[in-house]
């Protein structure tokens, strides 16, 4: 796990150090251990190392055997030692045990039919001198970042945007389409970005550049062929699936740990790396001082049960004030949510106690139909099938059992009635879409010219894939999860950069492609059966968790929101950045909206589900664009302190 | 004694709703007879706020049975509700 970064030009007029230099220390965060560079005529690559495989051969940039082909590569192929073997029975010579230099051969072997063979979470550019191409290849799922951006017949890429920016060629500008996207799917959607004229690669695709042009194909597309009846082997099969994608994402030279939220996914995983790991497991859990969010009683039965040396970031709202700047800086994009700051103070935790790789449960809601709103597009379906019905709506509040008592329960009855018809390919997520929409009412009037009729959830409509309609209306909900949410937000925003923001590496076991596809294939009564979640895994993990975890239903997680940046002890930047006039300067927000928002949140009334989203986006997008737009190039890291410093003509020399 | 007429009600309850509201969108219109909720006015939380607005400014709380559509969907039916139990009150 590490950082990339690079950049291919049209003319040879060369990649010079100090440029790559800013861009590798824009990213070292993701990589302290080490790093390295190649510079050409046309090609120059740039690497931070997080040293987890081959701690002593594993630098980079890394060249195949006769120089032919260079990468810089951030991830993790979990299956490289049985493509290792394979590739060597054809007759490459491997100089080091790393996975890395899995993908140079592979790429000299099989070109762009080596991905399908790649198991594991991972972005990388190789450099294939061979043709003077450079192509960069992003995992299935969208794990691991990576970015580009095309200026002057140059192409730009990296881990993350702000190395583009560092190289000092590539200007920071906002994107407003960007933007409206965050504040409808709470993400962008690939290739879209936040930031104009800067893409990110789509999660199972690959981009050639060649002669100055780049060309973008997939090489994996999602697909749920549905399976009438669950096989009499089904729980063997996932048993199957579920120890090697634990046993997998196990190997590691140095110790792996897990993540525990106390929820089902994480216990399973925790109990499999446990039962697996060389090493005795090491845990790490998330609780609050607020009691509504807290879910420790869970975790510490299952660290008791494990025997694992557990340890536990607390978290108050006061550190989701303090730390959102820091957070922002690291997901580099406005957010909805503070849900991503216990995570940034998680992996600080983590990598504090001397964990780099841990294990979590990411995925597993998205496979196996954990989250609500599975539930709910069951509810809002049944209740369409028969309208009259006034027993029928009572089930939401089955789904969310806050929405009971209070007087609440008739809106958001009404709410997830009135979201929209079943016919509309969005059905399942409207609620969520439209409640997030919400914070559009507070745009300026810049926000609004620029965008004028622009319609974020129609163009989702037209890019749905053919076989879209075909699938299961619970399937279709899950391809817009593992599209809108998880890659852009969850693996992004939660994930690969409040982990990498401290160089902690997360693995995900639910996210073995061959764990995807197996559950893709099932049919959705094993996965939601009436409105109980993972009925199969739920029935599979009898033996692996206790009953207590098992039997429990889930809690969504969640973070203290809005109350956190105001009142006392309330932190110095919210004032700065809330200031009207540099909210009217930047543009964004309507400076009396957010006026009365302020004035309401200062008095704690604007505590309901718009105006806390409307809190955190505008405060996030103000961070956004004074550390992003109004920022400055860094210092390079130096030449001299390299590990690998490749060029043309030592590319053979140096390997 | 109440000294509220329903008009009065209609007009204190428009001015709350406007400001703690409606601050965001200004052009919205609203009228007396829009479902507040269906119109993406007050949502569960609004509720709980229209409630305590309601005990503040009218000393008139809503039991757990009276919270529906009917009695506060919209401005008019909330100062019709309001009303109603300000003259049971006085009665």
């Amino acid at each position: 796990m590490c950082g990339i970064a690079g950049i291919a030009r049209s003319e040879p007029r060369g990649v010079e150090l100090p440029v790559l230099g800013r861009m590798a220390a824009a990213i070292r965060h993701r990589g302290p251990d080490g790093y390295g560079f190649l510079t050409g005529p046309h090609v120059g690559f740039a690497h931070v190392r997080l040293s987890i495989v081959d701690l002593s051969g594993g630098a980079q940039p890394l060249a195949s055997e006769e120089g032919r082909v260079v990468v810089t590569f951030n991830g993790e192929i979990f299956n490289y030692r049985e493509l290792a073997a394979e590739l060597k029975a054809r007759g490459h010579t491997f100089h080091t045990v790393s996975d890395t230099e899995v993908l140079v051969h592979g790429w000299e072997e099989w070109g762009p039919r080596m991905f399908d063979r790649l198991n594991g979470q991972f972005a990388f550019a190789l450099h294939d001198r061979s043709t003077q191409d450079v192509i960069l290849v992003r995992d299935r799922f969208g794990v691991r970042p990576l970015f580009h951006a095309e200026r002057n017949g140059n192409l730009y890429f990296a881990s993350e945007v702000k190395a583009l920016f560092a190289s000092g060629e590539v200007e920071a500008a906002a994107d407003p389409e960007g933007l409206d996207e965050v504040f409808t799917f709470w993400g962008t959607r690939p290739p879209r970005t936040q930031f104009k004229g800067v893409q990110q690669l789509p999660p199972g695709h690959y981009a050639v550049w060649r002669e100055g042009k780049l060309t973008v194909r997939p090489w994996y597309a999602l697909a749920y062929p549905e399976a009438r009846d669950e096989s009499t082997s089904a729980i063997r099969e996932l048993d199957a699936l579920m120890r090697t994608g634990v046993d997998l994402r196990l190997r590691a030279d140095v110790p792996v740990g897990g993540y525990l939220s106390g929820g089902l996914d994480s216990s399973i995983t925790c109990s499999l790396a446990s039962a697996a790991s060389p090493f005795s497991l090491r845990t790490f859990s998330v609780a609050f001082d607020d009691p509504r969010f807290d879910e420790s009683e869970w975790q510490n039965t299952l660290a008791h049960e494990l025997g694992s040396e557990h340890a536990v970031s607390l978290i108050s709202a006061g550190h989701i004030a303090s730390d959102f700047p820091d957070v922002i800086r690291h997901a580099e994009t406005p957010l909805v949510r503070t849900a991503p700051v216990p995570m940034y103070r998680l992996a600080k935790l983590t990598r504090e106690r001397g964990i780099k790789v841990v294990l979590t449960g990411e995925g597993a809601d998205e496979l196996f139909l954990g989250y609500d709103l599975f539930k709910e597009v069951s509810v809002r379906l049944f209740c369409a099938r028969q309208p009259q019905s006034t027993a029928r709506p009572e089930l939401f509040g089955r789904v969310y059992k806050y929405l009971a008592g209070a007087g609440g329960g008739e809106f958001w009855k009404n709410f997830f009635l009135d979201a929209g018809s079943s016919d509309d390919p969005l059905f399942s997520h409207l609620p969520r879409f439209n409640l997030t929409s919400r914070i559009k009412d507070f745009y300026g009037p810049a926000m609004r010219e620029s965008l004028g009729a622009r319609d974020a959830m129609g163009e989702l409509r037209d890019d749905l894939p053919a076989d879209f309609a075909k699938w299961s209306p619970l399937n279709r909900a899950a391809y817009l999860e593992m599209t809108t949410l998880l890659s852009p937000y969850l693996l992004s925003s939660q994930g690969d950069r409040m982990g990498m923001a401290h160089a902690v590496e997360g693995r995900y076991p639910f996210l073995d492609y061959r764990l995807f596809e197996w559950t893709a294939a099932l049919p959705t009564s094993s996965k939601l059966l009436g409105l109980k979640e993972k009925e199969i895994l739920r029935r599979w993990a009898k033996d692996v968790v206790p009953p207590s975890i098992r039997q429990r239903g889930k809690q969504p997680y969640r973070a203290p929101d809005a109350p956190s940046f105001f009142g006392e002890g309330s932190p110095a930047w919210v004032d700065d950045v809330l200031d009207a006039d540099r909210v009217a300067a930047y543009g964004y927000f309507e400076p009396k909206a957010v006026a009365g928002l302020v004035r309401r949140a200062r008095r704690g009334q604007a505590t309901g589900f718009r105006e806390n989203q409307a809190i955190v986006a505008v405060l996030s997008t103000q961070l956004w664009h004074q550390q992003f737009l109004e920022g400055s190039l860094p210092e390079p890291l130096p030449a001299d302190g390299a590990d690998v410093l490749m060029n043309d003509a030592t590319v053979l020399a140096d390997r | 004694m109440t000294a509220w007429t329903e008009e009065q009600i209609l007009a204190k309850l428009r001015g709350f709703i406007e400001q703690e509201f409606l601050y965001m969108r200004p052009g919205v219109q609203l009228s007396d007879d829009d479902s507040l909720m269906k119109k993406g006015v007050v949502d569960s939380m609004g509720v709980l706020e229209v409630m305590q607005f309601l005990t503040d400014t009218f000393d008139v709380t809503p039991e757990d049975d009276e919270i529906t559509e009917a009695n506060l969907g919209s401005l008019r039916s909330t100062a019709k509700f309001v009303h109603g139990k300000l003259a049971q009150s006085a009665a």
